[in-house]
Parts: C-alpha cells; structure tokens; sequence
C-alpha cells in the first residue's frame, strides 16, 4: 500500500485497474436481461401458479439483475440472478444465500442512505456550531462562558438516546408548538446539538493547543483579538481538528442507529426488520460490511483531508 | 526628542517582582542594547512596552506622547484609541522564537498585517512584501513555508514582517538565542544593516560583538532594575557596577 503510494507510476497502474474494473461493471449492468427470459427460465412449479399467483420483482442494481417469484398457493420462492444478459436459477446450495444478501442490498442501501445523510448533516452542523460554542466558552463574557459552559455540561453528561427521545416525543407534550413531524428533522436536531457539545471540546482543545508566541506576534502586529482569531489561529486550529472530528464523526454514524426508537429506518432498523421478516439472520452480516465500508471511506477522506491541511509542516 | 520613554515601569506576577522601576528613554536613531543575566527582567521589560504584558505601573512615552499610565495594576490613562494603535504600531517587534505564522508563506507572512491593519490592496502589499524580502536577502524563498526555512532564514523574514507596518522603533527580544551558531551571523547582518539605515533599535542580547559593534548605548539589567548604562567601550572596558563585572567575566 505504501509503495503503491510513493511509487507514481504503480499508482497510476492501480488507478487503471480501477476505472477498467468500473467501466466493465457498468457495460454488464446496462445488459439487461430481457423480462420474457427472466420469465422463461422461471421453474414449472412457479408458472403452473400462473396468473397473478406469482409475482416477479425486478431489480437493476449493479451487475445484477434479480427475479424472485413467489408461488401463492405452495409459498415456494425462487430466486433468478440476471448477469451480462443471462438469467442463472439461484435456488439451492450456496447459491441461495448469496442470492439472499443480494436481494437484501437495496433495501439495505435505503437503510444506509438514511444514516449516512443524517451523519453528515448533523455532524456539518455540529461543527458549525461547535465554533461558536467554543469561543463563547473562553470568551473572558462571564454570562456567555457560563451559558457555553451549561450547554456543554448538559448534552455530555445525559444520553443522547434520551435527548432524541425528548426531542421526539416528550417535547411537544411539555409545549405542543415544538411539535416535530418529520423524523428526520427530529433525528437531525438531537444529532447536531449532541454533536455540537462534544465537537466545542474538541475545538476549544485545539484553539488552546496553538502556541503563545502566535498570538503574541499578531498582537505586536497590529492584529485585533478578532482577527487574530479568524486569520491566524483558527486556520492553524483546522488540521489538528480533523482526527478527533473524524473520530466524532464515526462515533455519530454508529450512534445513529438510536434513531430505531423514533422509528426512523436507517441501516440497523431495516437490518432488523428484514431480519425478522424474512426469518434470517443472515442480513446482519452484510450490514455490518456496509457499515465498514463507509466507516473506510469516510476515514479516507478524512485522511486526505489531513494531508491537504499539512501542506505547511 | 526621544522616541520612546518610560517612567519608573514595574511589573509584578502576583508576588514575584520582575521589573522595578525601569526608566529609559530612546532617542530617534538610536540603537540601545539591553544586555544581562537570564531572569533579570530585559524580555519581560521589552514586552511591557507593546503590551504583549500588562505592567504595574508606570508610564510609557511614545513620540514624547503618554502612551500608557497604570497605577496598582489598573490605567489611570493612556491615548485615545486610536491614537493608541497608532503609537502601538511604532513599535515593531522581534521574538526569540520567531512566531511566523506557519500556514502562511514568506510573503504572506509580511503582507497579513498591513492588509489587515494598515487595509493595503493585495497587490500593494505583495510589492511592499517583495521588497522587504529583498532587504533581507529572501526574494528567492517568498513562497516558501516557515518549516522549509533555517531558523536565521525564518528570523529575518520575522525581521521583515515587523518593518512592513513601517515601525518607528524596533523591538528585539533576544533575536539569535534560538539559533544555530552558524546562523546567528546572517541575522545580526541584517541587523547592523538596519542600524547602519537609521533605524532606532532596543535589543535585549547575549551577543556582545553585536552589542559592542552597533550599539551607541549599553544597557546592563540585573534583578528587574538597571544596574548600569554607558557607552559599549566604557562597558566592556571599564564597568562601573561590581555585578556588571562579574557579568561581563563570566560570559566573555
């Protein structure tokens, strides 16, 4: 990996492999196979149901194409992968639980669609937030470090668990005008103040972790407190932020799945619910793959984000 | 006229008295040299001037203008606001530890504050940053960051930073302390080219061929008080003050 990293023309190699790999898998989603042949090869056992008493579900998901008809009357179930333009019984062996895993990804998708969306806004505007929260807490206005300081104490020190469900469902018995309909908005606004009170910590250690003599020099400078603030020490503050932020932002992706309470479908609820509907436990292993593979991304991301701020070290 | 003044300037933290009394008094063009044992109060003394540390009391004349007067820790009075920057920015300063800002380049280093204070145009402010780079030997290393750059090279582009808000006076605070022995040179050059310009100086020093070299007055601090203040030669030849001698004989 590290050679792959310093080594230029290895990179670009491995970069090539990528884009072939994902212009092939995009050339083999677009042949579809035909509806009548995915039909067609459907069991006599199905077909003799005939009319409406089967029904056949057809997803373009990726390089798959997946059929599953259900006879009504013997409840048999067969499942048929479409690939590249041919249509493959999935029915016994191991063959069955992939096609299981397969079926489930879409709807795992939407799951996962939910946690991802109100991770990154509730942690984009934790952060935003969370500046504010820690100037006000070293800000030399008593009344102002005292309401930042509370504010902080109270989303740390009670379960975010039970913040979402005040949010949800206490609040608006307490003053109905706060009623929140929308779960998602209800899930945001607990996520972001949480967010906001453990992202002021990090931020306020990392404003103070910036040396004396900086702000020393922009004083002798000339530079308002202000200014000092915005051009010298908070752009110094941004890339020792990005780890904990990271780490922030991975804890809030797992935190996530507390939204099930509010009845939310994010990855984990959809997780159980397919679970118990389909009888299989089985769904749960590709779940937690797709919680590491965001997990990866993200911390991709976060990684080069670090490296692009370290242009001065 | 002197350029800049101070009456009986004491400092305290809490019990422990760093500066007590201190009166000095700067002409235009003058280059004075503090010199003196480690604790004796020169950097604290030169902080209190441009209030990177608030003093006790005491007054502090710029231009032959109160600057600032404090009593028990608190200001009996000082300049209007405005007037108040104004006579802030005469004074520029130079730190033992350089404090560039380590995200910006060279350049950007020198442009921020007269873009920011002084509310110069980029492009104004990116040729007064050349030219200030060229003064001090770097116009080849104008986009270079700090961490890419010695410490002699980082120390004169802290020179140049401080004279881009077109200080009256320069403040040195132990300049080459943090250097590399064989970097202290190129700093002291662009010193002694500053001082040869007309530039008034206050130094705080260990470097005593600099001191003897380009200062018109030697100023020994000992215990937050000035024990003696005379001309180089009379300093380093004859000093008055027994601490002074016992000062001078061990470090030389």
């Amino acid at each position: 990996m590290a050679d792959v990293k310093r080594d230029p023309r290895r990179r670009r190699a491995a970069v090539a492999v990528l884009a072939a790999l994902v212009v092939a898998c995009a050339a083999l989603a677009f042949t579809k196979p035909p509806m009548a042949q995915v039909e067609r090869s459907i069991s006599a056992e199905l077909i003799e149901g005939a009319g409406n008493s089967y029904n056949l579900t057809g997803h373009n998901y990726l390089i798959f194409n997946i059929a599953r008809g259900r006879n009504i009357k013997s409840a048999a179930t067969d499942t048929y992968i479409g690939i590249a333009g041919s249509v493959l019984p999935m029915n016994s062996g191991a063959a069955k639980p992939i096609a299981n895993v397969l079926f489930w990804i879409p709807p795992l998708l939407g799951g996962t669609r939910i946690t991802v969306a109100l991770t990154m806004v509730s942690v984009f505007a934790g952060v935003i937030a969370s500046v504010f929260l820690a100037l006000g807490k070293i800000s030399k206005f008593p009344p102002l470090s005292a309401a930042c300081r509370a504010y902080i104490f109270f989303f740390r020190g009670t379960p975010l668990l039970m913040q979402l469900f005040f949010i949800y469902y206490a609040l608006p018995d307490i003053i109905p005008s706060l009623t929140i309909n929308n779960k998602f908005l209800a899930a945001f606004i607990a996520f972001a103040l949480n967010s906001a009170a453990y992202c002021a910590e990090i931020i306020r250690a990392a404003i103070q972790s910036i040396d004396k003599g900086q702000s020393e020099a922009s004083r002798a400078l000339g530079l308002s407190g202000a200014q000092t603030m915005r051009l010298v020490i908070i752009p110094q503050s941004v890339r020792r932020l990005i780890p904990p932020v990271a780490n922030e932002f991975i804890m809030v992706l797992k935190d996530a799945s507390l939204v099930s309470i509010i009845a939310l479908t994010d990855l984990t609820q959809m997780t159980r619910s397919i679970s118990s509907s389909a009888g299989n436990a089985l769904v749960y292993v590709p779940a937690m793959v797709i919680y590491l593979v965001i997990t990866a991304f993200f911390s991709f991301v976060f990684n080069k984000l670090e490296t692009r701020f370290s242009v001065y070290q | 006229m002197s350029l800049l003044r101070t009456e009986n300037l004491s400092k305290s933290f809490g019990e422990l008295k760093v500066l007590n009394s201190v009166s000095i008094s700067v002409e235009q063009g003058e280059v004075v040299c503090i010199i003196g044992p480690s604790g004796a109060g020169k950097s604290t003394f030169l902080r209190s001037l441009n209030q990177i540390e608030q003093i006790t009391s005491g007054k502090i004349f710029i231009d032959d203008e109160l600057f600032l007067h404090r009593e028990n820790n608190t200001t009996v009075s000082s300049a209007q606001p405005a007037e108040y920057k104004r006579l802030l920015l005469e004074m520029g300063m130079v730190f033992q530890s350089f404090n560039l800002f380590p995200h910006k380049t060279a350049l950007e280093n020198i442009m921020l504050a007269p873009m920011h204070v002084k509310r110069l145009g980029r492009g104004e402010a990116r040729s007064l940053a050349r030219d200030l780079l060229g003064q001090v030997g770097l116009s080849d290393k104008a986009d270079e960051y700090p961490a890419r750059l010695s410490g002699g090279q980082q120390q004169r582009v802290a020179i140049a930073r401080a004279l881009a808000m077109q200080p009256k006076i320069m403040l040195f605070d132990e300049p080459t302390s943090a250097l590399d022995p064989e970097l202290v040179g190129e700093v002291l050059g662009v010193m002694r080219g500053l001082a040869d310009s007309g530039m008034t100086m206050l130094v705080v020093t260990h470097e005593m061929s600099f001191a003897r070299e380009a200062a018109v007055r030697i100023i020994f601090m000992c215990d937050g008080d000035i024990a003696e203040e005379s001309e180089p030669d009379q300093m380093f030849t004859n000093p008055r003050n027994p601490r002074t001698r016992q000062f001078l004989n061990s470090i030389l």
